[in-house]
């Protein structure tokens, strides 16, 4: 692995390791997108705690 | 050719991780709006719509909002109203005597500039303009003095600004021969 990634780098230091990319790029986004997704649901689960259990039980004002 | 396979092939893995987002976002949006929409239908949970105009200018001259009739009282049917001048820098009465678990009506109004109000650990929560007649109804569960302060700014002395709404136990909430209620001295 590290002799084929020296040999990538001495070929060209512009050139990208298409195999490589492909493999990293198939778990990057799914990090980023359980990482986005994970935020978002618990800024969400946090709004309907709230919502539920402490605006609810407050009664109406209107 | 192989490069330009792997790129196009690239650009759809993002379109459809994007629309996959974006169709999870529009669940959340739409469960979020339905669970207000089915509260305020099935609950009447709605934002105070109390539309009712006063002259801003004669408002403490005459009327439900003289100095007389400010603070709280209990009407002949029983029914308990609180009534508040927001003023700068102050609310006139400052402390406002409320009974525990009965359902009242607040109702504020302002002679000069934009007001605001919460009272904490409630949903009470308005802005008071001069003109109109801010009105909320609700009723306080637990006793205690709860702070009430202005939340819009008013000018340089808004920080000052803030009132008691004090709590009372049904049995110390006596009105007086004129239906008066006013805040117990401690």
């Amino acid at each position: 692995m590290m002799q084929s990634d020296q040999h990538s780098a001495s070929d060209s230091p512009d050139e990208v390791d298409e195999a490589a990319l492909t493999q990293v790029m198939r778990i990057v986004p799914l990090g980023a997108g359980i990482l986005a997704g994970g935020a978002v649901a618990l800024l969400v689960l946090g709004y309907l705690a709230i919502y539920f259990l402490v605006f609810l039980p407050r009664g109406t004002v209107g | 050719m192989a490069e330009l396979h792997a790129g196009e092939m690239h650009e759809r893995y993002i379109l459809k991780t994007e629309l996959l987002w974006a169709f999870g976002v529009g669940i959340l949006i739409a469960a979020t709006l339905s669970v207000i929409v089915f509260t305020a239908l099935t609950m009447d949970i709605n934002p105070p719509s109390n539309v009712e105009r006063i002259d801003p200018k004669t408002l403490h001259l005459s009327g439900e909002f003289a100095e007389q009739n400010l603070g709280t009282t209990v009407g002949a049917d029983g029914s308990v109203t609180a009534r508040v001048i927001a003023t700068q820098f102050m609310f006139v009465p400052r402390c406002i005597a409320v009974p525990r678990g009965k359902r009242i009506t607040l109702r504020f109004a302002a002679p000069d500039v934009i007001h605001g109000l919460l009272i904490t650990g409630t949903n009470v929560n308005t802005m008071v303009l001069p003109g109109f007649v801010s009105q909320v109804h609700t009723e306080f569960t637990r006793t205690g003095d709860l702070l009430m302060p202005c939340h819009e700014y008013c000018g340089l002395g808004h920080s000052e600004m803030w009132a008691i709404v004090q709590v009372l136990p049904e049995n110390e909430f006596k009105p007086g021969q004129d239906g008066r209620v006013s805040c117990a001295q401690r």
